[in-house]
Formats: C-alpha cells, structure tokens, sequence
C-alpha cells in the first residue's frame, strides 16, 4: 500500500526499528488488529462516551476493577458488547504499547503523528496525548505496566549469629555460626544456616557483584543510542 | 592397630557390609571381635575429641588403663596426624537440616522486557545451594536483585560481619 510520503525512510524516528521501512510507528510494523478497528470504530464515538471509555482503559492499566463502570457505559451510550470489546481493548492496546516507550526518547509530537495516520480524530489525539505524556500518566504502582516475570527478590531477611559452646560431640566448641531466613517475593521461605567460611565467601561475592554493576553503570556500554 | 586407627579417623561414616569383610579377611578377626574393636576405637577417638586432648595426653590416659604401650602408642601418633581435623570437622557440624553450600551468580543487563523497552537496568542473580540432611540433593534458590537491593543485602551482611568480629 503506498501512502503519500515521497520520502520513504525520510523522517528520522527516535523510536528506532520500530518505524524502519515506512511503518507504522510506535505501534510498530503490523498494527494490531484491535486498535486498527478502534481506530474506525472511535469515529462515530461521541465525546463523551469517548472520554469515559479512556477513563475506563486508564483504570484498567492501573490494576483497578472496572467491571461497574464498562457495564455503565454499556447501558447509557448506544453501544453493543461487540463494539465496546474492540473500543476498549484497542485503546487499551494504543496506551500500553505507548507506555511501554521511555518519556526519554519518545517524543509527543511523533505520538501525535502516528495516530493522525490511524484517522482518529484530532480532538481524541489530544486525549490519547495527556495520558501517556500528561499528569494523567498512570502510575506505576500496582498497575498492569509493572514487570511479573521477575525472579523472586528478598521480601523479608533475618539473620542470628550464634556461638555454640557446648555440642555432644565437643565439650568446648566455641563455635560460631549464622542462621539466615529469607523469605523471598514468591512467598516461599527458606531458613539455612551459613557456615562462617561460607558467609565470608557469600560477603566477598555480593561485594564483587556490586562493583561489577558500579562499572557497568559508568562504562559506555550504557551511552547505547536510543 | 595404627592402621585401623586412622581408617576409623577418615571414615565419614560407618564401614559398609563389603568394608567390614575386607578389614575381617585383612586382619584376620572374626565378625564378633571386629565390631568390638571398631567401637573400642571409636570410642577412644569420640572421647579425645570431646576432650580435645593432646596427643601426649591420650597416650597417658590409655596406658593408665593398661592398654599396651604399643597400642597406645600407635593411638596416640594417629591422633597427631589426623586429630586437629578432626576436632574441626566436628566443629563445623551442624545441627540444622539445611546448609548453604553453594554460591554461584550472574549480573545481567536487562534491555526490555514486555511492560517496558529500553531499559538498561543491571540486576543480579544469586543462586544458593542449601544441602538437606535429608535428600542430599541441593535445593538451588534463585534470588534476583536490583542494584539497590543489592547493596541493601550487602550492609546487612556487614552488620553480621560486625557482629562476628565483636566475638573475638
């Protein structure tokens, strides 16, 4: 399909390979096939139903429930099921994907751009912007944009020194010892105890890795260009 | 007898069914009289490691119960050479059914990931080995951490550190 940029590659994107070869933008070369019917869909979308549907979508993106308010709109605005499935996931599609981008790299002005050629209409471009680049930002916490395919981390760390002085097989130990308790993010707990060797070992690694990301933060393998 | 003082010394454990005919045929014992010496000298080690006695001292306290001087003698040179490891090992022993053992990590450089591109966020992961008692396999545990949570981990393990070189 030829569009009617004579320049091709022309315009320089910020946003990398993700508009290589006359693409579409942010949204990348296919656009996902919800957010191209939204696209249509929204035309005949009035304002105000307009604006309740982003709030929903924005809702969603935090985490919060929002089953009372698409049931909501579902009986005020004159929608079917069908129409205000694909409404809803497309822009639900548009505003993830959009802020998946750092604020860094991603200019408005290229947001902007990019849904003009999806024909929505100005007056919803203008939404569409104060939300990925405006106060109405959703945050982070609790939200569907946080990473889950994480290893555990350490929820919780308690620790003992003890000093064995007597044991059955010593009459005097003098022992020392630690035990450690590490409840981690997936709920599992794990209690172990560390021999002194051990957990010199353990201190020296930690202090190591800690210096390696020292450098690797300063060195230039983190000047990639965006 | 110096000989199978030092087999009993290095024995992790207790000698297998196949052990115990060897050292019968080597030493030329019966079955009965095999395990008496074997837990006469088990006995004798347990004692000088509870005690941590010195090798000069368990060879007095041996002949002060009539064994032979040269038997005593014998006890008493493999208790020089293999007792101070010994008493260690016993040292190290522990009571709870779960040790660290192993160590092992990686530091990554993340770049995306699905809920955000363009990341360039090192984060670090700590694979523990914890023997159980039990299974004897090793029970690896992943821990991811991010720089911050890594140098948090990091004072805490100085705050034992202090805490362990207050004891001495």
């Amino acid at each position: 399909m030829t569009r009617g940029r004579g320049r091709g590659h022309g315009r320089h994107r910020d946003t990398g390979g993700e508009g290589g070869g006359g693409g579409r933008g942010f949204l990348g070369p296919r656009v996902p096939v919800e957010v191209e019917a939204m696209a249509r869909g929204v035309q005949d979308v009035g304002k105000e139903v307009f604006r309740r549907l982003l709030k929903v979508t924005v809702n969603a993106l935090e985490g919060k429930d929002c089953k009372e308010s698409v049931k909501l709109i579902a009986e005020s605005a004159n929608l079917s099921e069908e129409q205000l499935a694909f409404l809803i996931s497309g822009m639900y599609t548009l505003l993830q994907e959009a802020l998946r981008l750092p604020l860094s790299t991603f200019k408005q002005e290229v947001f902007k751009e990019d849904l003009k050629e999806l024909r929505i209409p100005e007056d919803f471009i203008v939404d569409f912007s104060s939300v990925v680049f405006g106060n109405r930002r959703p945050t982070s916490e609790g939200s569907a944009l946080i990473q889950k395919s994480r290893l555990p981390s350490i929820q919780d760390f308690k620790w003992r020194v003890d000093v064995a002085i007597s044991t059955s097989s010593l009459a005097r130990a003098l022992q020392p010892s630690i035990l450690m308790m590490m409840k981690l993010s997936d709920g599992t707990a794990h209690r172990f105890e560390v021999p002194v060797a051990k957990f010199q070992e353990l201190r020296y690694n930690v202090a190591l890795i800690l210096k390696e990301m020292n450098d690797l933060e300063k060195r230039s393998v983190l000047k990639i260009q965006d | 007898m110096s000989e199978l003082t030092i087999f009993v010394l290095q024995a992790e454990s207790t000698f297998s069914e196949e052990e115990e005919e060897k050292l019968q045929i080597a030493f030329s014992l019966e079955k009965q009289d095999l395990h008496l010496v074997l837990e006469a000298i088990s006995f004798i080690l347990e004692q000088a490691v509870y005690h941590n006695l010195k090798p000069a001292s368990l060879q007095q306290q041996l002949q002060n119960i009539h064994l032979d001087e040269d038997k005593a003698e014998a006890f008493a040179s493999a208790w020089a050479a293999a007792g101070q490891d010994t008493i260690e090992k016993f040292r190290q022993r522990v009571l709870t059914p779960q040790k660290l053992e192993t160590i092992g990590w990686q530091l990554n450089l993340q770049m995306a990931e699905s809920m955000q591109a363009k990341l360039k966020s090192p984060q670090a992961v700590l694979e523990l080995g914890v023997s159980n008692e039990d299974s004897k396999n090793l029970k690896k545990v992943f821990v991811e951490f991010s720089h911050q949570e890594l140098f948090d981990f990091y004072n805490k393990l100085e705050t034992i550190q202090a805490q362990l070189d207050s004891l001495t």
